[in-house]
């Protein structure tokens, strides 16, 4: 199994407490629906669509950095997981945006659809930062030729698939889904 | 060795450990145990007692559970410097972390004030209010949000707290505590956050009762205590009776 065990009960039991969130999300817009249709109108697609495509983008750097440190290419590695990083960065500037258009329209958690999405995405915001520092020790590590080996980047990946994957579901729940 | 990646398991000393780490990593559990009967059975501020009710129905509340609210929290009051113990049991197998000693200060000093606004409020104000039962309703009122708030929304000191305490076992390569316990005492970070949002809802599932700022959390917290109540017994299992005494 790639990577170390800690991260995948980390992984693993955060996805478990997210889809707690999710089914909550679920219950509550199954008792408001057209009230949360309603207010999805407003949603901004396609930063959602540009953000999911970021993450998806920035993923598949990351898993080109642990192929690269596999086979021993410590330097391409390391500028991949930077790439990765960058493109947290846009997810995080894009959000940011994102919210203060919403909350400048007026859409702020008054409204039970906007409280769910601020939370929720708010968590998920909280999920890249904390990624961005994972990156950026998988970064440090790989510039030290004492530290630098596969299972750090594998670790580092793993933590960053989930954030993307959490991201796809609340694309899919927050966005797409009428 | 790498902050993210673990190296060894950790062994267990064959001569039984240290006496007095073993009776505090008993009583760990011990007080918690009291202290879940308190809150849950005697005092009923756990799961919480509703925030969307007039202050007649909280006048109401406290008339009903009247007798085990002053048993319970006058119990606690008595029993509260537990708390205070069981902080000092974690802060010393923080101390024995190769990161040295100022994180585990830092966990102390976090969590006792922590107990402040955590269960010492909620206690006074339920007490006060259970005291007079004939006071004018609105001030009744008053007593059970400021219990209610204070002890579902105290969040900051804890957070910080539970913030040392990750810092410290991800930069620990003495290998106390196993990594994995620092990514669920950031999950109690996130669920202290969340949990900001009960000062602006009544209602809802981010009201104090709510199912994410309470249910989801309280699973949260539950794992973690759990979690923390084993490894406390691994980690004083680990350390012999013959290692040298801390700083």
């Amino acid at each position: 199994m790639p990577g170390d065990i800690n991260m995948w009960v980390m992984v693993l039991g955060d996805m478990i407490i997210f889809a707690g969130y999710f089914v909550i999300f679920m219950i509550y817009r199954s008792m408001n629906r057209q009230e949360f249709l309603l207010a999805q109108q407003h949603l901004n697609i396609a930063i959602g669509v540009t953000n999911t495509v970021i993450l998806l983008t920035s993923s598949w750097v990351v898993a080109l950095a642990v192929q690269a440190v596999r086979a021993g290419e410590f330097e391409k590695s390391t500028r991949l997981v930077l790439a990765g990083g960058a493109g947290g960065i846009a997810f995080m500037v894009l959000k940011g945006y994102e919210w203060a258009s919403k909350i400048a329209a007026g859409h702020t958690n008054s409204e039970m659809f906007y409280s769910f999405y601020y939370v929720i995405t708010g968590v998920h915001l909280l999920h890249v930062l904390i990624g961005l520092i994972v990156l950026g020790v998988v970064v440090r590590e790989l510039r030290n030729p004492a530290k630098r080996r596969p299972a750090m980047v594998e670790t580092g990946a793993t933590y960053w698939h989930m954030v993307d994957l959490l991201w796809v579901i609340i694309f899919a729940l927050f966005y797409v889904m009428r | 060795m790498s902050v993210i990646t673990p190296e060894q398991v950790s062994p267990t000393a064959t001569d039984g450990g240290k006496r007095d780490v073993w009776w505090m990593t008993w009583f760990f559990p011990a007080w918690y145990a009291v202290f879940g009967v308190i809150i849950c059975l005697l005092t009923r501020v756990t799961p919480p007692p509703r925030p969307d009710v007039t202050a007649a129905g909280k006048v109401e509340f406290f008339a009903q559970h009247h007798l085990t609210i002053q048993i319970g929290f006058t119990l606690l009051l008595i029993l509260l410097g537990g708390a205070a113990m069981t902080n000092g049991l974690v802060a010393y197998q923080m101390k024995r972390m190769s990161v040295g000693s100022a994180f585990a200060y830092g966990y102390l000093g976090g969590m006792s004030v922590g107990a402040i606004p955590g269960f010492l409020l909620v206690t006074v104000c339920f007490l006060t209010a259970a005291f007079r039962p004939d006071r004018n309703p609105e001030l009744t009122s008053l007593l059970y949000d400021l219990g209610m708030l204070s002890y579902n929304g105290s969040l900051g000191c804890f957070s910080v707290a539970y913030l040392v305490l990750a810092i410290a076992i991800l930069y620990d390569r003495n290998e106390i505590f196993p990594k994995w316990f620092a990514y669920i005492s950031i999950w109690q970070i996130v669920t202290e956050v969340i949990a900001t949002q009960m000062f602006v809802f009544d209602s809802g599932p981010f009201a104090w009762n709510g199912s994410i700022s309470f249910w989801l959390a309280v699973v949260v917290f539950s794992v973690w205590l759990g979690a923390l109540i084993v490894l406390l017994r691994r980690a004083a299992a680990a350390e012999s009776a013959d290692a040298p005494a801390l700083d």
